[in-house]
């Protein structure tokens, strides 16, 4: 009904079926036994069961993370992620800035050297990608990774991950990374073939 | 009054942001602005020793937030310059010794009095910075021609976007327009590519910076200096003076070439 998990530097809350009352009761419960735990945390809200929810509901939960010392790391408004987020962004990543997003990431921009773009499904840039992209960061082996010019440090797809060959051309043709089973391999976009999907 | 608070920043050491900021801050007094530098670096100061008024130091920043001294006394006045002061930052302090907030503080106060108000921002990403960029409206991002520089660079304006600076502006240092036109160096049009971001200058190398930084005498009030040129170029381009920019290509007019017969050019 209500887990917690980490991922990454947060702590993910999983929604699953339940009433307001019985989330109520669970999150009392889980955050009364191990208090210091707790405290000084990223929380993030996830799941199927936030749909269920009404926005002052949800935020009544998040007010008693906040009590409990935590913090809350939605961006975006409780509506909103109710839904997997694809993410939009519409400017340059730059170095050592970091992005995430919860589906597929969208870039209308460059991503610079260094900085990095981390999402669930499919990322596409479109722009230049020189910085370090993982697509299916929670286990999606299926997720791609496309640029208009594509020369990135690295590419993760899941659990693979692959550096730039050190005598690399600078492409400028469209291209994509994908996983075939054994390697993580980088082609020239063709929209008529079907990667690995 | 309108002022002006540009905070001269880079992420990375030694690239010149005292240098620029010491340079510019002269243009703009040689212009008849009304100007105040702002050291932040404290524990570190230089800007001190490129103008030359390390001698007349009594109070600094840290004795002003502290309420120490008043503001007036602390704004050491330049030996050259009607209407240009520097206020120094502490050398036996730590960046910790002032708070964002109070140089907010400091900043509106330094607002009544001055046109430009130029914040020589420390090396580095922590609380020198944030203090550094917590006055300031506009940020001036210094890099040299070296990935290590452009990659900060590239760091310290996503950091400057983050806080809020719209539209920072770079300053290319040190560029040698002979070298980057063999291609040993990034050129100018490969930094912008790697950034982009709005040029606003570019300084090329000049040994004379060097001589400049030991007499305590900033190159832009020397006649040949090339760099002072281009420092002043700068100058006049805040001052929103539609000034080409330098970009390293060597004139050679006839003026020049015999100013150079006659060894008044380097």
């Amino acid at each position: 009904m209500l887990k917690i998990k980490g991922v990454n530097d947060n702590l993910v809350i999983l929604f699953g079926s339940g009433s307001y009352d019985d989330f109520l009761t669970a999150l009392l419960n889980k955050l009364s036994t191990n208090t210091d735990f707790f405290k000084g945390s990223k929380v993030l809200f996830r799941g199927e069961g936030l749909n269920t929810l009404a926005s002052d509901e949800i935020i009544n939960l998040q007010k008693i993370c906040l009590e409990h010392g935590m913090l809350i790391n939605n961006i975006s408004t409780p509506v909103e992620s109710n839904t997997k987020q694809d993410l939009f962004v519409y400017r340059n990543i730059r170095s050592g800035q970091k992005l995430r997003s919860e589906g597929t990431l969208v870039i209308f921009g460059d991503v610079h050297e260094s900085a990095e773009i981390v999402a669930a499904g499919d990322i596409i840039v479109l722009g230049k990608l020189e910085g370090i992209a993982h697509a299916g960061c929670y286990g999606n082996i299926n997720s791609m990774v496309f640029a208009l010019n594509f020369s990135p440090g690295q590419i993760r797809i899941a659990n693979n991950f692959s550096r730039a060959p050190a005598n690399d051309i600078k492409g400028y043709v469209p291209e994509v990374a994908y996983y075939d089973g054994e390697n993580i391999c980088i082609t020239e976009y063709n929209p008529k073939a079907r990667y690995s999907k | 009054m309108e002022s002006k608070v540009i905070v001269i920043t880079s992420g990375k050491g030694g690239v010149g942001k005292t240098t620029t900021t010491a340079n510019i801050g002269t243009a703009l007094a040689m212009m008849g602005k009304k100007v105040v530098l702002l050291d932040t670096d404290i524990g570190l100061r230089n800007l001190d020793v490129v103008m030359g008024l390390e001698n007349r130091i009594v109070f600094d920043i840290v004795d002003v937030v502290n309420n120490n001294c008043k503001l007036q006394q602390a704004l050491t006045k330049d030996k050259r310059y009607e209407g240009l002061y520097l206020l120094p930052a502490a050398q036996t302090k730590e960046k910790t010794a002032v708070s964002p907030h109070q140089m907010k503080n400091l900043i509106n106060e330094l607002k009544k009095e001055f046109e430009f108000i130029l914040v020589d921002c420390p090396a580095g990403i922590e609380q020198g910075f944030r203090n550094a960029i917590a006055g300031a409206d506009e940020a001036v991002v210094v890099a040299t021609p070296e990935i290590s520089s452009v990659r900060d660079a590239d760091r310290i304006i996503g950091l400057l976007e983050a806080s809020g600076f719209r539209e920072p502006k770079l300053i290319i240092n040190r560029l040698r327009s002979k070298m980057a036109k063999r291609g040993d160096m990034m050129d100018i049009d490969d930094i912008l590519d790697i950034l982009s971001i709005e040029l606003l200058g570019v300084v090329p190398e000049d040994e004379y910076i060097v001589v400049s930084t030991n007499r305590g005498e900033p190159a832009v009030t020397d006649t040949v200096s090339k760099a002072g040129a281009a420092y002043r170029r700068v100058a006049r381009r805040i001052t929103g003076q539609d000034v080409e920019i330098y970009t390293g290509e060597e004139t050679s007019s006839l003026v020049n070439r015999f100013m150079k017969m006659v060894k008044l050019a380097r």
